[in-house]
């Protein structure tokens, strides 16, 4: 708990929440939800269409989407880490953020492996198989786990 | 002048369509449903100054908190009611779209919520011109023992919605984790589409990713009732917030955009490979800035606002 409690003594972490600048936290806090937006919402669109929605884009079109999905996802682990920085004793040791991580990499984990099952053997496939599909629907699922628990966060002392 | 906007739209709205059906013309259904979009749209702001003006006039002398409270009920049915039909006219507009015509079911079905809509505005303005003109009421309001604020209207009042939000600890929550959802799934649908008349993922014709736009819908539907279900229970947060101001001139502005998307012509022809025209790319940039702007504005209600 001591690496937890010097991060949150660090100057860094003072400043982000003793700051009354809209710059510190609201600003992270807000880049951190744009980021979540940008990343569950070209999820969810890639999701939409390997379960049939939308069957007349073609999917080699979407993989523009993982370069985005990927921006946003870097932007959030920077944002995350000032964020649990700024509140590490408590986050540190609370089962519902451990919770988020956990779901956050495993809705990492199945953006991966739908591009690898996807586009893996055929830059650009037409047939969506039922692999695929089922990856699709633990990915929709998986992020909003992930959103409810981040949101639950806010409400959980 | 505002609040008689959404009566006087319904009856253009309403007059427009059944001409439409006189004269068997199609362009005159489309703007009629375009008009019924619109005034949900513009019934929005009508509504939220309403509660706000609520919030201001209930103490005041020489007004009655009940008759405010019955025409707020009235009123809260009134603009649900509203917005329910310019979802069913924009899901025509999408129909005619991909369909050259709104299927019969959709017209029926606005036919009927229209009629119906009228018959409740029509009630509730009735109402609320009993807060500002007491002498035409004939000892409606006279006894107080008549029931107060919270038992009239029902389930479906502000007071009872109020009461629901605010003694159950998991509503809000509830309803904030649906509210990003919502955000997310909009946000996604408008994401694909408007990159796609940026002119960045070229090889899909804009025609198939047309087709996600009730997704979009969808996501604003759980939006809109969360977010009413915030500020009916907790008016005071929002209706001072500058930020809450921004975030609502923002949306009705993306509204516009949202109804743009829908039925113009100049994207819908893009086929793969195409690029899309200057006009496409600036409509997209500005969707996709309204958009964040709105959550922008949300997100900074504690901050630059007052709310929480």
């Amino acid at each position: 708990m001591n690496i937890l409690s010097s991060l949150e003594g660090s100057s860094f972490s003072m400043w982000l929440l003793g700051s009354n600048s809209i710059w510190a936290y609201p600003t992270v806090l807000t880049l951190h939800t744009f980021g979540m937006m940008v990343l569950v919402g070209a999820s969810a669109m890639l999701d939409l269409r390997l379960l049939g929605f939308g069957r007349g884009i073609p999917l080699d079109s979407l993989k523009t989407l993982f370069r985005v999905m990927w921006a946003a996802f870097y932007l959030n682990a920077v944002t995350g880490t000032m964020l649990f920085a700024a509140d590490a004793t408590k986050r540190g040791t609370s089962v519902i953020f451990l919770v988020k991580l956990l779901l956050v990499v495993s809705g990492v984990v199945t953006i991966v492996l739908i591009k690898r099952e996807v586009y893996g053997k055929n830059p650009a496939p037409v047939t969506v198989s039922s692999t695929a599909k089922r990856l699709a629907i633990a990915s929709l699922l998986v992020w909003s786990a992930a959103i409810s628990t981040g949101r639950l966060l806010a409400y959980v002392t | 002048m505002l609040n008689h906007f959404p009566t006087i739209g319904t009856v253009l709205g309403l007059g427009l369509f059944l001409l439409s059906f006189v004269r068997k013309n199609d362009h005159l259904t489309k703007v009629s449903l375009e008009v019924f979009f619109i005034i949900g749209l513009a019934t929005l702001p009508v509504f939220l100054s309403g509660v706000a003006a609520q919030a201001a006039l209930k103490d005041s002398p020489g007004v009655s908190a009940e008759a405010i409270a019955t025409h707020e009920n009235a009123a809260l049915l009134a603009f649900i009611l509203i917005e329910i039909t310019a979802a069913v006219a924009w899901l025509g507009l999408w129909q005619i779209r991909r369909l050259a015509r709104p299927t019969r079911t959709n017209l029926a079905t606005l036919l009927v919520l229209s009629v119906v809509t009228l018959a409740v505005m029509a009630w509730a303005s009735n109402l609320g011109g009993d807060i500002r003109h007491p002498e035409i009421l004939t000892g409606l309001y006279s006894t107080p023992t008549e029931g107060t604020a919270a038992s009239g209207g029902g389930w479906l009042s502000t007071a009872a919605i109020t009461s629901f939000v605010l003694e159950h600890p998991w509503v809000w929550p509830t309803s904030e984790t649906l509210h990003f959802l919502g955000m997310s799934l909009m946000f996604g649908v408008l994401l694909i589409v408007n990159l796609r008349l940026l002119g960045m993922l070229k090889t899909m014709p804009f025609a198939a990713v047309h087709r996600l736009l009730p997704f979009g819908i969808l996501g604003f539907a759980i939006n809109f009732v969360t977010g009413m279900l915030f500020f009916i229970a907790a008016p005071e947060q929002y209706t001072e917030n500058v930020s809450f101001h921004w975030k609502m001139i923002l949306l009705e502005l993306a509204g516009v955009n949202f109804l743009f998307l829908t039925v113009f012509d100049g994207a819908w022809s893009l086929a793969p490979g195409d690029e899309p025209s200057l006009a496409d790319k600036i409509i997209a940039a500005s969707a996709l800035c309204l958009s964040v702007g709105v959550m922008y504005f949300g997100r900074m209600l504690p901050f630059i606002g007052n709310a929480f």
